[in-house]
This record gives structure tokens, sequence and C-alpha cells, in this order.
């Protein structure tokens, strides 16, 4: 199975503005992918992701990472060229072990994200920021919030998953793991 | 809820909201407050900060609701959690915030009077009410910098 992405057609994208609401500055509206971890919703600005895969099509081409520091990066897989890091959305934001069924493999950046599943693709009015009263990781983790259908949803900061001196760890990890399998056949 | 408007635009630095919360019958500066909401939907979405409950949707705006119910007990019967919406200050900015209440509430006028050195970050004072000594609430307190603090 390979899900693709389609843009939503116009009657059947739902924009949603909060009750009341005027348009403001500084918001627009965009194009996001609806995503589930463990029966939270999520959204991901559309224009960040490149492709989505079940973690079934994958199965051969991803290769193990041992890193005990990112117990979320499990996983590596190669595109294109490229080594992306696999991160766990449930255990990225502290949510219950769910059994991820689709990898999103983002663009412009060396990570992909395990996710449950996709509810659709949507167009919202625009993100709202995150309260101030957020002090904590969430602050890293989310662009801010969209209100969609009744909902506050979270939208994710793809850069967020993965910060910088976190992918050094996965580099030099992946590098001892690379040079680990050249080193008997250099010997033989 | 007119009458808590009413209120908050009436609001001198002496008036207060007296309240309930979990167990306790506490007090709010009336300059403070915004509004008494109906029982809206609380939307919750994973974070790490401490005493947070998630966020309701109120006039077009994502408001904050704070988690009191560490430090004053007691939750409320759903069907009685109205949302009390009061200005906060974090950092050098200002926001709005919401905690539940009971719905039950009414203006008393009164000098504060500072608290009790052993008093918690989220006392601001103490505010005579007839025979009453009611904690007057600091919200500001309810925040990550002072968890550590409020908790205790």
């Amino acid at each position: 199975m390979t899900p693709t992405m389609t843009k939503p057609s116009a009657n059947k994208a739902k924009s949603s503005t909060a009750p009341g609401e005027k348009p403001r500055r500084g918001r627009h509206p965009e194009t996001v992918v609806l995503f589930y971890v463990a029966n939270q919703m999520f959204a991901i600005a559309a224009d960040s992701v490149q492709e989505i895969r079940s973690t079934d099509g994958l199965a051969g081409a991803a290769n193990e990472i041992e890193n005990p520091e990112l117990p979320k990066v499990r996983h590596t897989i190669d595109r294109s060229g490229r080594t992306y890091y696999v991160v766990n959305a449930g255990q990225h934001f502290g949510l219950p072990v769910t059994r991820p069924a689709l990898v999103l493999i983002l663009r412009q950046f060396r990570a992909a994200v395990l996710v449950d599943r996709i509810d659709r693709m949507a167009e919202i009015s625009g993100v709202h920021p995150l309260p101030l009263a957020f002090t904590g990781e969430e602050r890293r983790w989310y662009r801010g919030l969209a209100y969609l259908d009744d909902s506050v949803i979270p939208v994710v900061e793809p850069t967020g998953f993965l910060a910088p001196q976190e992918f050094q760890k996965l580099d030099r990890a992946h590098k001892l793991a690379r040079e680990r399998e050249a080193a008997p056949a250099v010997q033989a | 809820m007119s009458t808590i408007a009413h209120i908050a635009e009436n609001a001198t630095e002496n008036s207060f909201v007296v309240l309930n919360i979990g167990h306790h019958r506490v007090a709010l500066p009336a300059t403070l407050v915004a509004e008494l909401a109906p029982p809206v939907r609380l939307h919750t979405f994973p974070h790490t900060t401490p005493m947070l409950a998630g966020a309701i949707v109120r006039r077009g705006r994502i408001i904050p609701v704070i988690d009191t119910e560490p430090v004053l007990g007691g939750k409320s019967p759903l069907s009685h959690r109205f949302y009390l919406i009061a200005h906060r200050r974090i950092g050098q900015d200002t926001e709005l915030g919401a905690i539940t209440v009971n719905g039950e509430c009414e203006l008393a006028s009164g000098e504060m009077q500072p608290p009790a050195m052993d008093r918690p970050a989220y006392v601001a004072g103490t505010l005579a009410v007839g025979d009453e000594s009611l904690d007057v609430l600091n919200l500001d307190a309810f925040s990550a910098a002072n968890s550590q603090e409020v908790r205790l």
C-alpha cells in the first residue's frame, strides 16, 4: 500500500475559523495533512511532507540504528541517496505506545515520522500562536494551533522532531554503524 | 454571564470576585476578570507544561486552561464546570487564562491584606468577607516557572 497525497478539492477541504473570529494579519490559509498518533490528532503543513508510505512497504528499506540516548529513533531509511532518521511520533510526544502504520517522509529535512494513520488533508484558515502559558517542549514541537471542525489541533513544527544536536548524535551513530558494517569486508 | 462582565467593567482596586474552586472559596481581583464562560469543550493535546489542563476556544481566541486541581483540590462536576477567564501576566506579556469554577460567584469589596509568610505563591493576599478570611489568588503564580513553589 502506498498512500498518495492529493490536493483536496475545493468542496471537500474544510476551512474553519474560530466562531466570531475575524481574519487576522499574519495568518494565512494553508493546506495541512491531518494525522493521528495514539488517538490524538495533529496537523502538519502539506508542503513539508514529501511522501507518505506504509511501514510494511518500507520494511526492507529500513536499517536499525542504535542510540540509547534517543529511543524515539530506531531506524533509518535511504531515499534518493539521503539517509532519513525515522522518529516515532508517539515517543516524541510522550503518548502511549501504538503500532504505527505509516511513515511521513519530510521534505527538506532528513527526518521521517511514524504515525498511526492519516485522517485527511484539509485547509486551515491559519495557525494561532501557541499561548504563552505553554512553556515546555511543546514550544519546540508545534508551530501553533489550528481550529478546525470545532477542534483545536496542534500544528507540528517539522524541525521540532529532531534538534540539530540530535542530528549530530544520530549522524555519529550512523557513521559508526556503517564503519562496523564495512570493517569485515575490508578484512576479507 | 453579563453580571460578571458588568463587574469587570466597573471593578475598582478593592473589588474582588469570590468564587469556589475545588473545595476552596477564594477571591480574585475583579479588575483581572474578563468573563465567566459556559462549560465549553476542553481541548487537550500533548505538552509538558505543568499545571495546564488544555485550552478552550472563546470568542475566537484559544485560551489556556490552568489546572488548579493539584493545589486547590477537588474537581467540579462536569455539569458545573464553568470557566472564569482572567488576565495573567507571563513574563513581560499578558494573556488570558481560564480556571474551572462551579459557576457561583459574587462580588465583594475590601482591602486585601498581605499574605502570611508561610502562604504559597498562588496566594497574593487575604480578604475579609463577613466572618471569612479568603485567599486572594495570584493567577500569575500558576505557571511553569512557579510550579514547584505552587505545589508546596
